[in-house]
Parts: structure tokens; sequence; C-alpha cells
């Protein structure tokens, strides 16, 4: 965008031979193709190196202040990298977070409600897709209304009913919704598949009807396989939102003895808020916080190292949306 | 005879999509339409929770009353900043995302490093974490307070321009953080093009400029309207915003009316961006 301005004109040089040089210079500058010069280059990384370190720094400054040993805090020569490696500090945030409590409890809740999104959206997106329904136009208006309603307004009433069928303090209520392709953010998930299943070939589905298959049959053995990358892309989604959603069990699981690991974090900045009114500030509250940030983001970011590739390979297989 | 089968071939076919649509429009009856039926009836009576059941009394539209006119403290003080500082990063996450795909989109060496990096706030963007960071001063991006460009642009513009500018630069960090699930519409909008389309543009040599006015651009006006609509429907659900730490369990009715007015507010502004979009294709319809 920004060579616009750089119009050099060869014919504007006297000189032949002075102008081819100038070309060749030029074109290592500039670029021959639009999009190959130094210039734009140099632009481009400047602008992927920024926003990267912008993405990074929170996290390498997480694992930075938490490796730190006192002496290494107090002293303002240490930056980055602490002199000696010191794990009490996230030890601390294991124990305060009850890590391996909390842990196991994120992972059931996001692996079940993953699991059961990724299956439940995929035959919803499959129906809007390709299916006929009657009234299907306001049906699909339905399912955007779902999408654009935020949770704070259904939340009251789901938390009476949530009351009355003796299920507060529980999982249900989180988990119940996405059985039936809704739950946090299920509208998107729905879009997604739908979007997906409307990209296939027509011709897939008529072949396997002239086989005698069943709509069953062929949503199964053939949509469902082709649908890998859709599937990565939801599960990954629905794992990691719910993994970090914390207004949902802020709501439901308030008061309750099992907190997954978003809801951990905060009560665990609420005891070391506490604990700066009673004791006075500490130079380990800092690290503390972020330690116990780090323990809770650590799992979907090795998630997210593992499935990257197919991950943005998937994405862009899935045509998301159009 | 004819005919007759062929309806009830077309009501077999319905049946199967029913069949197939039903769980979700079971889920949609109790968790969707139910509750928000409920949560409109509440915002208009006045709810108690009593051990023995749920009593509730008629007020008509005092409670909308009560937060539209009477108490500002509860709507204006947080939903007025709020949504000034939302619409003004609608634009800059918009334009940040659609640089970026294109970007991402390109060859060059170490692309799968940033493509991955870059869909890192996908992953931990979550409202706790984010909120971490703000507080911990990471919002702003350090070179601005260095250089006190803040200060510069507030001495040198005239006031009404240089506020929303400053304010801008200060949540920077947070735009470069809610943009990632728009990098990753946009990079698969701009998928949809095909290849050829560019290269046909080169030979009768376009410059990328005009390439990206003319192509690029066109092509991805849906796309830029889903980022819209998904990027006001993410920033106003969001878990740290302001509004939502309201509707809470204190005063079920007063807490309906709120979230039924803060639904209103995010509808009428889906609403205008539709209208805007509308007006924009059919232009370009009439214009081509």
């Amino acid at each position: 965008m920004e060579r616009t301005d750089i119009t050099v004109n060869p014919n504007h040089h006297p000189a032949r031979r002075k102008g081819l040089r100038l070309r060749r210079i030029k074109h290592i500058i500039v670029g021959k193709e639009a999009d190959k010069g130094l210039l734009y280059r140099l632009f481009i990384y400047f602008i992927l190196i920024t926003v990267t370190y912008i993405y990074l720094k929170p996290v390498f400054y997480m694992v930075s202040s938490m490796l730190k040993n006192e002496a290494d805090l107090i002293d303002p020569a240490v930056n980055w990298v602490p002199r000696t490696v010191y794990f009490g500090i996230l030890q601390d945030a294991w124990d305060i977070l009850h890590f391996p409590k909390a842990f196991s409890l994120s992972l059931m809740v996001s692996l079940s409600v993953a699991c059961l999104q990724t299956c439940s959206c995929a035959v919803a997106g499959y129906a809007f897709a390709r299916l006929r329904i009657p009234f299907k136009k306001t049906l699909f208006f339905l399912l955007l209304l779902s999408f654009i309603v935020p949770p704070q307004v259904t939340i009251l009433p789901n938390l009476i009913f949530a009351g009355k069928l003796d299920l507060i303090r529980t999982y249900i209520p989180i988990m119940l919704p996405a059985l039936f392709g809704h739950g946090f953010k299920g509208a998107v998930f729905v879009i997604i598949y739908r979007q997906f299943f409307a990209n296939q070939p027509k011709e897939l589905e008529e072949a396997a009807k002239i086989d005698g298959a069943s709509v069953f049959r062929i949503f199964y053995r053939v949509m469902l396989p082709l649908a890998k990358p859709a599937i990565l892309v939801v599960f990954l989604f629905s794992f990691v939102w719910t993994w970090n959603d914390f207004y949902l069990p802020s709501m439901y699981l308030t008061g309750s003895e099992n907190m997954p690991l978003s809801l951990s974090i905060s009560i665990a900045n609420s005891t070391i808020q506490q604990r700066i009114a009673m004791e006075g500030p500490s130079i380990f509250d800092e690290p503390l916080k972020m330690a116990s940030s780090f323990l809770s983001i650590l799992p979907p970011l090795i998630l997210y190292m593992f499935a990257q590739r197919w991950f943005v390979e998937g994405v862009e297989r899935t045509g998301l949306v159009e | 005879m004819k005919g007759r089968r062929r309806l009830s071939g077309t009501t077999i076919q319905y049946l199967e999509g029913l069949l197939f649509i039903s769980p979700w429009l079971i889920g949609f009856m109790f968790f969707m339409a139910f509750p928000l039926g409920y949560s409109l009836y509440m915002s208009f009576h006045n709810v108690e929770i009593l051990a023995t059941g749920i009593k509730t009394s008629f007020e008509g539209w005092n409670h909308y009353k009560f937060i539209l006119f009477t108490s500002g403290g509860i709507l204006y003080n947080d939903l007025i900043p709020f949504l000034i500082q939302s619409l003004m990063m609608l634009p800059v996450i918009i334009v940040f995302s659609l640089m970026i795909a294109i970007v991402l989109n390109q060859r060059f060496v170490g692309r799968g490093f940033f493509r991955g990096v870059f869909f890192l706030p996908v992953i931990f963007a979550s409202g706790q974490l984010v909120q971490e960071f703000l507080s911990q001063g990471e919002g702003k991006l350090n070179f601005l307070d260095q250089y006190n460009i803040s200060g510069i642009i507030a001495e040198n513009l005239p006031k009404t321009l240089a506020a929303p500018i400053v304010s801008i630069m200060d949540s920077f960090v947070l735009v470069l953080w809610y943009s990632g699930v728009q990098i990753l519409i946009f990079l698969a909008g701009r998928q949809t093009i095909s290849g050829s389309v560019y290269e046909a543009a080169r030979i009768d040599g376009a410059n990328p400029w005009e390439v990206f006015w003319k192509i690029t651009l066109p092509a991805m006006t849906p796309f830029i309207m889903l980022n819209l609509i998904y990027t006001v429907v993410d920033l106003f659900t969001f878990p740290t915003n302001p509004i939502l730490t309201k509707v809470n369990t204190s005063n079920y009715g007063q807490s309906s009316a709120l979230a039924w007015i803060y639904f209103t507010i995010i509808f009428l502004l889906l609403g205008l961006i539709f209208l805007l979009f509308k007006r924009v294709t059919s232009s370009r319809k009439t214009s081509a």
C-alpha cells in the first residue's frame, strides 16, 4: 500500500544504461512484482514483529516474573531473565488455585461441552444447510437471534429455573444446553457448520442417495467424515472458550466448592487482595497473580501448540463464513 | 398418482429435516425462547424469590423509567463511556484485522510462525486475563508514553478530535487483543477470492493499490459486515463489560429491564450496520 508514492518511471532517465541499473535497484527496493519489494517486505515485517511482540510480551512477562526469587525481583538490573530460576511462587499459585482440582474440573467441563457442541451443532448445521425444513427462514432468523442475544438477558430466568430444579452449584446448567446445540456461543458453531456443509457439492449427496443411503447414513458416512476441518475448528473454539469463560460459572457456581480454573483465578486474586489489606503489600503479590494466570492459560496454550497447524488450515478450508 | 408421490416425497423430506433440527429447536425453546420471554415478563414486574416460590407483582414500565430517567447512575455512567469506546474500537479492529489478514495471506518467510502467533488472542483473550494485563498497564503502548504522543496530540488538535484519538491509542493493545477471530474470518474470506482474478488484474497492469480497492475490498464487503456484527456482539457480551456486572440477582425485575435496554441498544446498532450494508451493496449493484 505504501509503495504508491514511489513511482519511478524508467523512461525519464536519459541514459539507457543508467536507467537499466536504476531499474534494477528499483526492482530490489520496490519489487518487480507489486508485493515482492524490499521496502514492502520491511514494512510487513515491521508490522508483524511489532504485533507479535505485543501479543507475546504478556506471556513472557508472566513467565519471567513468576520465576524470579526475592533478590531478582528487587534488583532493577534483572529485567527479563532471572539469575536463578525460582519455583516457589509457582508452587504458591498452585496451592492458592487448588490447581489439581480446579484443573480437572475445568478439563471435565470444557471437554464435555466441546464434545457435545461438536456433535449437536453439526446436526443442526447440517439441517440448516442441506435439508428441507418447514419455516426454514424463520428458524434461521431464530438462530441468528440466539447469536446476538447477550447472555445477560437470559441468565436470570435460567438461574431461577436452575434453582427450581436444584441444579445451582452444579455444572449441569452449563453442560445441558450444549447437548442441544446451544450453550456458550453455540449459535456460532451451528453457523460455522452450516457454512461448511452448504459449500459441499450437491453431487455427493445425490450419488449416495442413488445408492439408497438414508439421510442419517449420508450425514454420518458421507458428510461428517468430510467435515473434519470444521469439526476441529468447532472443537477447539468450544473447548477454549468454555475453558476461559467465567461468566456462566460465576453465575451458577458462586459459593460452590467446585470451582473451575477460570473462577479460581478471580478467587485467588481476591485472596491476594485481602492479604494485602491485612498484612500490607508484598513483593510477591504481582508474581503470584502472574503465576496463577499462567497456570490457567497453560493447558489451552499447549493444546493450541499441537492443534495450531490443523486449526489454521481448517479455518481456511471451512470457508468459515460466506 | 405422480403428484401424490411427489407430495409424499416432500413430506418425507420435511420429516427428515424436522428430525435433524428438532434437538436444536427443543433447545431453543428451553434455553432461549422461554428465558427470553420470562425475562421480558420479569422486567415489567417486581420479583421476589421466596422459599415457597416466586412472587411477582406488576410494575408496568416503572423499572424502565427508573433506569432511563430517574437513576442515571445505573445506565449512563457506565454505558455511555463504554459505548463510545466500543464504537471507536470497532473500525480500528476491522481495519487492523483486514490488514493483518491480507498480509498473512501472502507468502513470506516465517508465515507459519506469525499465523500461529496471530491467532493466540483467540486462545487467551478471556475476560479475566485481558483484565489482568490492563491493570498491569499493558493496555497502553509504552512508546506512546515515552514520547508523550498523547500530550502532543491533545495540544495540537481540537479537543473533540483529540480525545477519541487519545483514548483509542490508550486502549490500542486491547484492540489488538480483540481481533483474533476477526483475522480468522477475513483470512477465510480472502481465500474465497480466486488467484486468477489477481493474475488477470496484474496482466492488465493494475498496481497493488488498485487491486486492493477494486478487487480485494469489494470481495471482502460481506466479510466486513460479518466482522462488524461479530465484533459488536463480542464486545458487548464480553464478561468485563460494565453493564454485565449490573445484571445480577439483587433485583430480578430491574436487572431484567436493564438487560433488555442493553439488548435493544445492541439490536439497534446491528440494525444500523445492516442498513448501511444494504445501501452499500445495492448502490454497487446499480452502478455495475
